[in-house]
């Protein structure tokens, strides 16, 4: 008697056992395929992420290489270069025939970029004027136009280092598509956006009034609202750099 | 019999613990480059050389105007908010989040050091950190709702 309660009591507890193991096997297969879902889940999200990412800098790798390396991981929002938060913004006024803003932009505006800009310290807008000559007109509304491909500073880059002498002439149709391809820009777009290239002139015409603009290049600094006029006695790398070093202090 | 009945619970606390405290430092590190971007700062970088500058300068600081620090603040947070949540969503949201910021970490170290060529020392200790926490929500998702 004593002996079939005991195999009853075995049998049981083998019985609860096995449950008990089932049960368990069951919740780790539950735990796998929860944590198998959400790893799924996370890795979609992260692939769309990165794809944005990605996507926002396919423009800039396109860029030929020498205008993507000295751009390369700026922001550029229409006449502006540099990080939106950089404290101060250097302010250009210039002509793109004027040889002078040709000399600063070739000798002088990497470092600056390198110096100030890269490590956020300082943002950049250039205001292009068209008083030279016509060559002046034609070049201003193209690179104006490439503003609304984030690709002006591109296209300012490689016309100043193609740079002739004013009002010969130089700035002819193929030219200017040239310059555009060697910015990465969509020259036909660029060509028939009379809208922007009207915009983008007329605000930098009416800031070169506003602040008694009478020759190119000009620089300001420009701190919340407060602009004043930087004072540059010859437009070298060391002049240049030691006074904005003192107007940054 | 006190001692018995917590005993089980001890690692899930742990974890939960674990989860709150380096959610915590990442609120601090991602808060700091959060105030340091609106606040128009240098971020203090460890030997300088420009590393923290040149990468919170870059177009990759942002991902659809939002900056990238001010997207892992707010993912230390829901973290950490997370741990509120009745047990079992705690774990499954904390897992996707944690998983999620790792994985987007590891994608911005390999920018920085294949695209930008600068490292950013808040950056590489918020990426270590979403990693730590990946790795112990993913304790938390294995554990079987006994353990």
């Amino acid at each position: 008697m004593s002996s079939r309660v005991q195999q009853k009591d075995a049998a049981r507890k083998r019985r609860e056992a096995i449950e008990a193991e089932e049960r368990r096997a069951g919740q780790r297969r539950g735990a796998r395929r929860r944590l198998a879902i959400i790893a799924a889940a996370a890795v979609a999200l992260t692939a769309g992420a990165v794809t944005v990412s990605r996507l926002s800098q396919e423009d800039a790798v396109a860029q030929p290489d020498a205008v993507s390396q000295r751009f390369a991981g700026l922001p550029q929002d229409g006449i502006r270069l540099g990080s939106p938060s950089a404290p101060v913004t250097l302010v250009e006024f210039a002509d793109l025939q004027c040889p002078f803003c040709g000399a600063y932009a070739r000798d002088v505006l990497p470092t600056i970029i390198e110096r100030y800009v890269r490590p956020g310290k300082l943002k950049l807008e250039l205001n292009l004027l068209t008083f030279v000559g016509e060559d002046s007109v034609k070049a201003g509304r193209m690179a104006a136009a490439t503003t609304a491909q984030d690709r002006f500073w591109g296209f300012t880059d490689a016309f100043f280092a193609a740079q002739g002498q004013e009002n010969t002439g130089y700035v002819t149709d193929d030219f200017l598509e040239a310059t555009a391809t060697a910015a990465g820009a969509d020259h036909d777009a660029a060509a028939g956006d009379d809208a922007t290239a009207d915009r983008v002139l007329e605000q930098a015409q009416t800031a070169a009034d506003r602040l008694g603009v009478s020759s190119t290049p000009t620089f300001f600094l420009r701190r919340g609202h407060d602009e004043t006029p930087l004072k540059i006695d010859d437009l070298t790398v060391d002049t240049f750099t030691a006074a904005l070093d003192a107007a940054l202090r | 019999m006190s001692a018995v009945a917590a005993s089980p619970r001890r690692p899930r606390v742990t974890l939960r613990a674990a989860t709150a405290v380096l959610s915590l430092v990442g609120v601090a590190v991602a808060g700091y480059l959060t105030w340091v971007h609106y606040a128009g700062l240098e971020p203090f970088c460890v030997g300088g050389g420009g590393g923290c500058e040149r990468v919170q300068s870059s177009e990759y600081a942002e991902l659809l105007g939002v900056p990238v620090a001010v997207a892992g603040l707010a993912g230390y947070l829901a973290l950490l908010g997370s741990l509120a949540l009745p047990e079992e969503l705690s774990r499954m949201t904390a897992g996707f989040l944690a998983l999620t910021g790792a994985a987007f970490s590891l994608y911005l170290t390999y920018v920085e050091i294949v695209e930008i060529h600068a490292l950013c020392q808040w950056c590489v200790v918020s990426a270590v950190l979403m990693v730590a926490l990946a790795g112990v929500s993913v304790a938390r998702l294995s554990r079987t709702p006994s353990a």
